[in-house]
């Protein structure tokens, strides 16, 4: 028995992000990686290797709109929560003819007559008070249940997550230090 | 989508875009225009940057399409003889491929392949 909302592989498949180019930021190709969620459906995040995201996308086999349970999990993985905002979240409706063969059969075979809903978060670049250019970083590091994302400048920003810099030991002289991690594979 | 049983035809196909979307102009527009051409119906574009045209694209996108505070485009819509109005496609947030393989995928599939098939009358 799966949870209502649960895609099938064949969605799965069909949905699968698609790999191009990083979105304003760098000439790097975006990896999609799923990530873990307590919603039904699949959760993927684009981004390029400095962890700048071009869009996360949150796809299940529901009627419903699930914006609100999309954005309430994003706070919780967000720091600040405040950059999660109704205005970045824009949902889409795959009705099957759009995926493909395979998909297209088992949604016009589905009893239900269910679409796949996606919504996509995309948080386009932003200034900070000061000025200073900000994007949205990724952090998929072990130390974390699931990605931990943040705002940081441009440059270095892959170095600020803020969850891991939480975690890093304290040396004698109270100066931070980085925590050795291991990019997750995939 | 439901497969299309009742003896009801496609009376137009609206496209609701934006001239600077990559996903929009000249993607889906074309696409959208050689939809319309298998069909046999006109095609309105609601362009939500023209002010005569951005309240009727919100009210549909509300009514009958996928929305949102600030909603994706495109998106397209197909307007039936007796009045109904479908959600057809949205553009995918994705690479502007993504959405050229969506659309390629809608003039293949079996949907349209039914709603092009003569029936008996």
């Amino acid at each position: 028995m799966t949870r209502a909302g649960t895609l099938s592989l064949p969605l799965v498949r069909a949905l699968r992000a698609s790999e191009g180019r990083c979105y304003r930021h760098c000439d790097q190709g975006v990896r999609a990686r799923t990530a873990a969620t307590p919603l039904p459906g699949v959760f993927q995040v684009l981004a390029c290797p400095s962890g700048v995201v071009s869009v996360a996308m949150y796809s299940e086999w529901s009627r419903r709109d699930a914006s609100r349970s999309v954005a309430a999990f994003l706070r919780t993985r967000t720091r600040p929560a405040s950059l999660v905002r109704a205005t970045d979240l824009r949902l889409a409706t795959r009705h099957g003819p759009e995926l493909g063969p395979r998909a297209e059969r088992l949604l016009e075979r589905d009893p239900r007559r269910r679409p796949v809903r996606v919504v996509y978060w995309r948080v386009y670049p932003f200034q900070d008070a000061k000025g200073v250019d900000q994007r949205l970083f990724v952090c998929h590091r072990r130390a974390h249940t699931s990605p931990l994302f943040y705002a940081a400048p441009s440059e270095g920003g892959e170095r600020a997550c803020p969850g891991c810099a939480a975690r890093a030991p304290r040396s004698s002289g109270a100066r931070r230090r980085t925590a050795p991690q291991r990019a997750r594979p995939s | 989508m439901a497969h299309p049983t009742a003896p009801r035809r496609p009376q137009r196909l609206t496209v609701v875009l934006a001239q600077w979307c990559p996903h929009c102009v000249p993607l889906s527009q074309d696409h959208a225009r050689r939809l319309a051409a298998r069909l046999k119906v006109p095609l309105r574009i609601l362009d939500i940057d023209r002010r005569g045209e951005v309240r009727l694209a919100d009210r549909i996108v509300r009514e009958h399409g996928d929305a949102s505070p600030d909603y994706l485009i495109p998106q397209v819509f197909l307007e039936w003889s007796d009045g109904a109005i479908d959600h057809l496609f949205t553009g995918f947030s994705e690479q502007t491929a993504r959405t050229d393989r969506a659309w390629r995928d809608l003039f293949a599939s079996a949907w349209l392949k039914a709603l092009l098939r003569p029936r008996a009358s």
